[in-house]
């Protein structure tokens, strides 16, 4: 294991009684980038983090953070960790100041300094006395990342943190994010939402039943998928007779505008066109079929429900 | 855990309690209200029946009020900001939150007790304020307390603070629920020992009653039914201490974040 990552799991293993959470897992994450991680509700996320944190002991396995291992080193790992798993929480009848006041507390001394620098950053300073009953759930998330940040943190682990966020919400901590990385942090992002992982991530791991199925740069994960075309013409059922057979054609189907075509070799796409024009098919829009992030998400986990 | 920052993890715990104003006022009225109460009817009854009704302050009233203070209200009191001191981190999530930033879990539960205890002697030493003032005011020409006794009775009353505050505070660490400590705590406390100390089959099982142990301590006139010796009053009252402590602290260390 190096130092390179920022996370190492080496046969990371998590039963609750007969149920597996997390069987042999491995997982790498480099150091400052953004890395997603994917998975359906109880695929084990947050038994991940939660073992990375402390907040449980895992069955069998090693795991590092920053090269040390944890448990053994986690007091001194940790601080430099900032961390939310599932929700941030808070105690309501203090302000959102005091409440950074008590993380402080328990971090140390340079902690206590970065509460003002870090309710700049997140957005809250003008509220920062407020109390946080009165905090919208947005407003919560932010307060959970200024408390991460009190941690100087070379890792951020933030456990679904889009949710409650409005659409402007979602923009700005994806903005903070990136200066996050920038700055030569690493994020560790567990989210539902793969379009914003997308977006927002470098690298990401897709974990099902408690096994890593897939890992690795975004682009990389997206490579394999197999392109299709999406055609919008005038006349999709006569243009899907005359592709079904095409030899350029490994599969068509139709769609509303059209058809929806897997080309075969690199020039498929131009032979497909010449086909439907050369038959006097006006075709209005041909265009690669975006490789989603989503897309691939739900492949790789209904191929392992199929496996399995 | 240096000492800088046990003080400051001390102070934010302290903090988060007095900032608590349904708590701070429920404590409030159970133990400065029921006391100014306490005074204020006895005035009355004074002022409308001098012949039948002793005046409210003096040693007489003194004593009344030093014993509720340590065993009762003032008691009731110390529970409710122990339990809450105790349960708070685990009934809010905080707990985990707290666990994540690598501070030891036992850091966590040591700066409870310390906080619970010096918001419930600030509130009880509010009460006892109102108290000397009463007796002193309202003696009506009789006599009144020594200063020896008063330092004394001050002593007894923040006795009985620390081990109930410190009770509340373990045994809400132990269960992490705000309701099952208080009604264990104060079940036991105000119920259920009231009831075993009248029982005299149990023989010197009830020596280990804490009520039995602190009363033997108390420094006015008056008893609790029991007499147990000094030492074992002693040994009851750091078991109780102890104990529940000790059970707060491997909860918390063992507790799934």
């Amino acid at each position: 294991m190096t130092t390179t990552n920022i996370i190492e799991t080496r046969g990371l293993g998590k039963r609750f009684g007969e149920r597996p959470a997390v069987i042999d897992l491995n997982l790498t994450v480099p150091r400052a980038c953004a890395f997603g991680f994917l998975g359906h509700n109880g695929a084990g996320k947050t038994t991940l983090i939660r073992m990375l944190l402390g907040l449980t002991s895992p069955d069998a396995g090693e795991m590092r953070i920053a090269g040390r291992p944890v448990p053994q080193d986690r007091a001194v790992v940790l601080q430099r960790v900032g961390a939310i798993v599932e929700e941030p929480h808070f105690h309501a009848h203090l302000t959102g100041r005091e409440n950074l006041r008590v993380a402080a507390a328990a971090r140390g001394p340079a902690a206590r300094g970065r509460i003002e620098p870090a309710l700049r950053r997140v957005g809250l300073s003008d509220r920062g006395d407020d109390r946080v009953g009165t905090y919208s759930q947005g407003m919560r998330q932010r307060l959970g990342v200024a408390r991460c940040l009190l941690a100087d943190p070379e890792l951020l682990i933030l456990d679904e943190p889009m949710n409650g966020l409005d659409p402007g919400g979602i923009l700005e901590l994806r903005t903070m994010i990136a200066g996050l990385t920038d700055e030569g942090r690493t994020v560790f992002l567990s989210s539902h939402l793969l379009d914003e992982v997308e977006k927002t991530c470098n690298a990401a791991a897709v974990i099902d039943r408690g096994r890593i199925i897939a890992q690795g740069p975004i682009s990389e994960l997206l490579r394999d998928q197999r392109a299709e075309l999406d055609i919008d013409c005038a006349d999709g059922r006569t243009a899907l007779d005359l592709l079904d057979s095409h030899p350029s054609v490994a599969a068509a189907q139709r769609t509303p505008d059209g058809v929806r075509v897997t080309p075969v070799g690199a020039d498929g796409a131009a032979a497909i066109n010449a086909r439907l024009v050369g038959a006097g098919i006006a075709v209005s829009r041909l265009q690669p079929v975006h490789d989603s992030l989503e897309r691939r998400f739900l492949e790789l986990t209904s191929s392992v429900g199929d496996a399995s | 855990m240096t000492a800088a920052i046990a003080w400051e993890m001390v102070s934010v715990e302290v903090l988060r309690l007095r900032r608590n104003r349904a708590l701070m006022a429920f404590a409030g009225v159970l133990s400065i209200v029921v006391i100014a109460l306490f005074f204020g009817y006895s005035a009355l009854q004074h002022a409308s029946d001098p012949a039948h009704h002793a005046p409210a302050g003096g040693s007489h009233g003194f004593g009344h009020a030093v014993k509720a203070l340590g065993l009762y209200f003032g008691a009731l009191t110390a529970m409710l900001i122990g339990t809450e001191a105790g349960t708070a981190d685990v009934a809010s999530g905080v707990f985990r939150d707290l666990v994540a930033t690598g501070r030891s879990r036992l850091a966590l539960f040591a700066v409870r007790a310390p906080a619970a205890i010096a918001v419930s002697l600030a509130v009880n030493a509010v009460a006892f304020a109102v108290t000397l003032g009463a007796t002193f005011l309202l003696a009506g020409g009789t006599a009144t307390p020594s200063a020896s006794l008063i330092l004394q009775s001050a002593g007894w009353i923040a006795l009985c603070d620390v081990i109930l505050a410190a009770l509340a505070v373990g045994v809400g660490s132990l269960t992490g629920s705000r309701s099952v400590t208080l009604t264990a705590v104060i079940g036991w406390q105000m119920v259920a020992t009231m009831l075993l100390m009248n029982v005299r089959s149990l023989g010197s099982v009830r020596d280990g009653l804490l009520t039995a142990s602190l009363g033997q301590l108390m420094p006015v006139p008056g008893d609790v039914g029991i007499r147990v010796g000094t030492g074992v009053a002693i040994l009851v009252m750091a078991a109780w201490l102890i104990v529940p402590a000790a059970g707060g602290a491997w909860r918390t260390c063992r507790r799934d974040a």
